[in-house]
């Protein structure tokens, strides 16, 4: 069940070149080196990559959400045509009116001693011009379209009153109550049970799709990757590594890492277990290939000295690698 | 990782002694600084030459203000303020540093020992924080003034205060070490209860230690001052801080400042210089 | 809300116990004395009958169970003994200091409360930033004075220097009167009567040592507030308000609210703290307060009256805590009100 893509016009979300640093008393850890991606309308993207690749980093230096010591230290990030890094205040606008979030933890989320209620009209009538009794409507229609049975009974209570399934559509509910053009979703599902999940996402994918809304969607789990969204991003030390259609990436991987990635997980829903290994120093990134001291192939001397850029391998599918993939190993199945 | 090839002695090994030691004191300058200034204020209290003496007044100079004679004037009974100011550091810091030592050695012991229990403890912890919360500095003026009034008491009240601290510091350290992995690896291999306790706890807790004892020796030095202000732990032939204060304070409302000034300036800076070092140090352990 | 008020029927029932202590803690104040109590009060200058009629009446030639059942049995009366010096009943003397020092502490608190919240607040919104460092310093050098040499130092600047306060002789000028007796605070009572010109002269007696007391606490609520606001900006929760597109005037709320339990913890225990910690202060500015009224009995060795002082500041300190254990359950409907919460 993937999702079509439209891609007429501008793109709705262009990353260009974003880099974002953490400046710790050891030295600044570079955290996201020059990104790029985009998201058009009505598409639904997934962003994978192990923990510490820079995902959750880059998908909040995008919209400002990055806290000290962490700070964004160049590029652009188009919504629309205007530049989220620019201004503070437009951004402010933008958010959950035209771009919602829904972050991993929705007890964390949650304000713990404020009712559910209070907190979500706050949020809608910060973005519009409805009156309290409206906005609590609203609230409520919302709530029951995220799928959640009894609206009135979760407005009135609080988080740790639900459960963690119906919390995180709570939490969904909010981000998206204005109708968002696009939806960033920061391993949403995360910590939930498996049918959970699949349930969650079914839901919220199928409205997604009904209202033509896009979706960026970072988790590590391949299995949903694969099965909502159209185009996927691989990350890796900070950089984006491959990217293009799922099915493509997902059974001819042109990158060694995303090989990788792919043959730590074999079956649909498996979470990804990779032990660390050696990843690159961000303090002191590395001139060469990020990746060069896990490859098992290095198979080109410019692997060593040389930052692969990246290449268009298939229309439409790129990677930064200097390694031919011609010879595929390992597939996706679908 | 990768290992150091050159592991060949190096020729200058003097210079590398020195820089290795810059290079700590650049990065962990908080303590460096902190350390420095403490040390002075020990050496000029006990070795530096003075220029007038400290415990010698001039009845012929009374109240003087700051000269090139008496650099910092002379207060009501005709003491030298700045030598008398510097020669307090004899007394001042020494009891504060005693008191502290005493608190974290006695501190330190029960927190361990104690650390063991689990349970019953947590009504000793509460007990604790209520204690805490009491009037501290009037329970060592009652300390002080019913247990004979001199400085081997100051140094008890110190030890009262300040003990809480360090128990619930390495109760709470210790508990949550207790419940890692290498301490169950080091009952597993055999070692005794005191093995565990003196060779796998103590180190790991001893960095939070010393920044709390940096705290507590800067609250020593405040607490001795405010006794000796009230004329209380010391007699009025020795110099200390506080009753320097405490005289200039009869003064300093009819214009005569320099009294007071240099004994709160010195309790400042040496108040400063241990929270500089608290910081220091928790600011490194942040960092691991 | 039942399961709240088992908590609050628990953490009550604890009280009888912490008196238990504290009044054993006040009675044996005499034990520590080191040899004869009444030979260190008199200074070893009285004659044998003035000594032996100090033992007697410190209860010292009875055993040990019968002083002990007189003490608490005196207390359960209301009667925490006589002052040795002044043979006034100690409950009146201390009673009727108290509101004096209480107004001293609410003052002081308050301005303590409210510039560590304002300083501690900056720090943690710009964290990491030059406005961070510089409260951070600022906090550490003031923590570095104590309170009573900065009072001292304001009775130089702002009294003589700049003139801009009266003189430190009390809390009132050396002519005045006070206004007669409802509370027994200053400036409650003086309102209260609508002697207006008293008050006005009350409160400018105040600035000092309320600037003195206020401004050195304010820095440890600056560093204790900036540490609970920080890791309120940076949760979870703000920066989910933050991606909702929530105003800085609402981050800042939010942060507040999540934050508000230790910092009320925090100013509860200053105010406990200030109780005790304001004596100095009392008496470099002569407030007449039960701080420096402790301080004099101490100091004379009047027995009774520390004992009495003890009890009391106990007491207050013990009731405090268990107070403030009731609110914050009640602030925070997270805490679970099973056994050892938090």
């Amino acid at each position: 069940m993937t999702a079509g893509q439209d891609t007429t016009g501008t793109p709705l979300l262009d990353v260009c070149d974003l880099h974002a640093e953490f400046r710790t008393s050891r030295g600044v850890v570079h955290a996201v080196n020059g990104v790029n991606f985009t998201v058009n309308r009505g598409e639904l993207v997934g962003i994978v990559g192990e923990s510490g690749c820079g995902k959750s980093a880059t998908i909040r230096a995008m919209i400002g959400l990055l806290q000290p010591p962490g700070v964004v230290s160049g590029g652009q990030v188009l919504f629309k045509d205007k530049d989220l890094l620019a201004s503070k205040r437009d951004r402010r606008k933008l958010l959950a009116s035209q771009i919602g979030f829904v972050p991993q933890n929705p007890f964390g989320a949650l304000n713990p001693v404020m009712r559910i209620d209070r907190q979500f009209v706050r949020v809608i009538r910060e973005h519009t011009d409805l009156n309290k009794k409206q906005a609590v409507e609203l609230a409520a229609s919302r709530l029951e379209r995220a799928g959640i049975a009894d609206p009135q009974r979760v407005l009135r209570g609080y988080a740790h009153q639900l459960s963690g399934g119906m919390a995180q559509r709570t939490v969904i509910a909010i981000a998206m109550s204005l109708d968002p053009d696009l939806v960033i979703g920061d391993e949403p599902t995360t910590g939930l049970d498996v049918t959970v999940q699949r349930q969650i996402l079914d839901d919220t994918v199928e409205q997604l799709e009904r209202d033509h809304r896009a979706m960026l969607l970072v988790t590590h789990d391949l299995g949903i990757v694969a099965h909502y969204c159209s185009r996927v991003i691989v990350m890796y030390a900070g950089k984006v590594i491959e990217q293009g259609p799922t099915d493509l990436v997902f059974t001819e991987p042109a990158h060694p890492y995303t090989e990788l990635l792919l043959k730590a997980a074999p079956r649909r829903d498996q979470p990804l277990k990779l032990s660390h290994g050696q990843l690159p120093d961000l303090i002191n990134y590395p001139e060469n290939c990020p990746f060069y001291q896990r490859c098992e192939y290095r198979d080109d001397p410019r692997c060593e000295t040389e930052m692969p850029q990246m290449r268009e391998i298939q229309p439409g599918h790129f990677a930064a690698t200097y390694h031919n993939a011609a010879q595929v190993s390992v597939g996706y199945q679908q | 990782m990768s290992v150091a090839i050159d592991d060949a002695v190096e020729p200058d090994s003097r210079r590398s002694h020195v820089r290795t030691v810059w290079t700590w004191v650049r990065r962990h300058s908080g303590i460096a600084v902190g350390l420095f200034v403490l040390a002075s204020i020990l050496f000029a209290a006990f070795l530096a030459p003075l220029p007038h003496d400290p415990f010698e007044p001039d009845a012929t100079a009374v109240l003087l203000p700051p000269s090139s004679d008496h650099w910092l004037g002379t207060d009501r009974s005709g003491f030298d303020v700045f030598s008398r100011a510097i020669a307090a550091g004899r007394l001042d810091l020494p009891l504060a540093l005693a008191g502290t030592f005493f608190s974290l050695v006695i501190g330190v012991t029960v927190g361990l020992l104690s650390s063991s229990k689990g349970r019953g403890s947590e009504g000793i912890m509460r007990a604790l924080d209520v204690f805490q919360a009491f009037p501290l500095l009037v329970l060592a003026i009652v300390i002080v003034t019913l247990t004979g009034n001199n400085l081997p008491t100051v140094v008890l009240a110190i030890v009262l205060i300040e003990t809480p601290r360090f128990v619930r510091l390495t109760r709470s350290q210790a508990l949550s070490i207790r419940e890692s992995r290498f301490i169950e690896a080091a009952y597993a291999m055999g070692a005794t209860r005191r093995r565990v306790l003196w060779r796998h706890l103590l180190p790991n807790v001893s960095g939070a230690i010393l920044a709390q004892a940096s705290l507590a020796a800067a609250n020593a030095i405040v607490v001795i001052a405010a006794l000796s202000f009230l004329g209380i732990g010391t007699s009025p032939t020795d110099a200390s801080w506080g009753a320097m204060i405490r005289s200039g304070s009869q003064v300093i409302a009819t214009g005569d400042w320099w009294v007071a000034l240099a004994p709160g300036i010195a309790v400042f800076i040496t108040v400063l210089a241990f929270n500089a070092i608290a910081d220091g140090i928790q600011k490194t352990l942040e960092e691991k | 809300m039942s399961s709240f008020w088992k908590y609050t029927l628990r953490r009550l029932a604890l009280v009888p116990v912490g008196l238990l202590i504290v009044v054993t803690a006040a009675f044996s104040l005499v034990s520590i004395v080191p040899g004869d109590p009444a030979l260190a009060i008199t200074g070893g200058l009285a004659s044998e009958e003035k000594l032996s009629e100090i033992r007697g009446e410190l209860g010292l030639n009875e055993p040990l169970p019968t002083r002990y059942w007189d003490y608490v049995s005196g207390l359960a009366r209301g009667d925490m003994g006589t002052s040795f010096f002044t043979q006034l009943p100690i409950r009146d003397e201390l009673f009727q200091r108290i509101p004096d020092t209480a107004e001293l502490v609410i003052m002081a608190l308050t301005v303590a409360v409210i510039v560590g919240l304002i300083i501690g607040g900056i720090g943690a919104y710009f964290r990491g930033k030059a406005a961070d460092r510089g409260s951070r310093y600022l906090t550490s050098a003031i923590q570095s004075i104590p309170d009573f040499f900065i009072g001292i130092l304001l009775i130089y600047f702002l009294f003589y220097l700049l003139g801009w306060t009266p003189a430190p002789v009390g809390r009132l000028g050396l002519l005045e009167t006070r206004p007669p007796d409802v509370t027994g605070a200053l400036l409650t009572d003086s309102v209260i009567a609508g002697q207006w010109d008293t008050f006005r002269s009350g409160l400018r007696h105040s600035i000092m040592p309320v600037l003195a007391l206020g401004v050195f606490y304010s820095a440890y609520f600056a560093k204790t507030s900036r540490a609970v606001l920080a890791s309120a900006f940076a949760s979870r929760q703000v920066e989910f308000a933050r991606a909702c597109g929530l105003p800085t005037r609402t981050i800042w709320l939010y942060a507040f609210r999540e934050a508000r339990t230790p910092i009320i913890t925090y100013g509860a225990l200053l105010f406990a703290v200030l109780l005790g910690g304001s004596a100095i202060v009392e008496i470099v500015f002569s407030w007449g307060g039960s701080g420096q009224w402790a301080v004099d009995r101490i100091l004379a060795l009047d027995i009774p009256a520390i004992q009495g002082f003890v009890l009391v500041a106990g007491t207050i300190t013990l009731l405090t805590y268990v107070f403030l254990d009731i609110l914050v359950a009640k602030l925070d409907p997270r805490i679970s009100y099973g056994k050892g919460s938090s």
